[in-house]
């Protein structure tokens, strides 16, 4: 049996803890570039298609479980309409090997702070990242704020590690959803590829 | 938390594993750790001497900064970070750390 070198200790905060704090990006340097055929390549790693010209890229703090980027777009009509999409390295969740196990523990974090009330509208076998994928549909509803949530997340693998992707989209209660924000979502994710090994195949 | 658990098949690998300490009592910690899936040991260290020895301790807090320590096998402590822990920046020091102390 091996015997451990090295200890690392970890102080933890509080019971509960908050994530990064997102912003938009406002540095000269950009990590990305687009090719001629219209597609991003981001920090030489990944490749996706963009959605239109009136979804701003959005930039996450570094840290535990923060993605890395996304795209938010303000839509009509009162707070909060607003949809929000992103690629996500490390989804919640942390003990699950299956998509569907992995599902369950996402979706004891996923929107955690809404304190919402979810419901499953659809989860099917996907194929995505060149591979077997699982694709969730939720809505949350918050009866107290009176607000609600369309989220559809996507499971897939890279390496060994489940990724993600996810996107929500949130209106007034007696407000409709704009499904073609979805439909963009689905061509993101349709288009995503992984141009070199993830930082964790290297190590 | 998550985020250690995600990469203690890495720690393994570099020969390193992983303590949480906090100063929630052991039932909470319990609660918690079995909430998230967390299998690695959650210290509680509710008289927070733990937090003193390595000056994490806000005074008149009954919380623990966040702090991330590595010590190596001969208890020299080795890499201290504070906030979110940088888990790419953790593992490739562990890296480190594993190929020049060699085998333990």
């Amino acid at each position: 049996m091996k015997k451990k070198g090295l200890t690392i200790l970890c102080f933890v905060l509080a019971v509960a803890w908050l994530s990064g704090c997102a912003s938009t990006e406002t540095s000269k340097k950009v990590p990305y570039r687009m090719t001629p055929q219209g597609m991003v390549i981001w920090e030489d790693e990944f490749e996706f298609m963009p959605p239109p010209p009136d979804w701003k890229l959005l930039r996450v703090e570094a840290g535990e479980n923060d993605v890395n980027f996304g795209f938010m777009r303000s839509d009509p009509g009162p707070f909060p309409s607003v949809t929000t999409f992103a690629y996500d390295e490390d989804p919640f969740g942390c003990t699950a090997a299956s998509f569907e196990g992995r599902e369950r523990e996402f979706f004891k974090r996923f929107l955690f702070n809404a304190i919402l009330q979810f419901q499953i509208l659809e989860r099917k076998k996907v194929q995505v990242l060149g591979g077997e994928g699982l694709a969730v549909i939720v809505e949350g509803k918050d009866p107290v704020k009176k607000e609600k949530v369309r989220a559809k997340v996507v499971f897939g693998k890279r390496g060994d590690r489940i990724v993600g992707f996810y996107i929500t989209q949130w209106r007034p209660m007696e407000g409709s959803y704009d499904l073609s924000a979805f439909e963009i979502f689905d061509k993101f994710v349709a288009s995503f590829k992984f141009l070199k090994k993830s930082f964790y195949e290297t190590l | 938390m998550e985020g250690h658990q995600r990469n203690l098949y890495l720690y393994d690998r570099f020969n390193a594993r992983v303590l949480g300490v906090s100063r929630d009592d052991v039932l909470t910690l319990k609660y918690w750790g079995n909430s998230l899936g967390v299998t690695f040991p959650l210290l509680s260290n509710i008289t927070a001497f733990v937090g003193a020895y390595f000056d994490i301790q806000p005074e008149g807090k009954p919380i623990f900064g966040r702090r991330t320590v590595i010590i190596d096998k001969k208890g020299i402590i080795r890499y201290v970070r504070d906030g979110s822990p940088d888990f790419r920046d953790i593992l490739l020091f562990l890296k480190k750390l594993n190929q020049e102390g060699g085998k333990p």
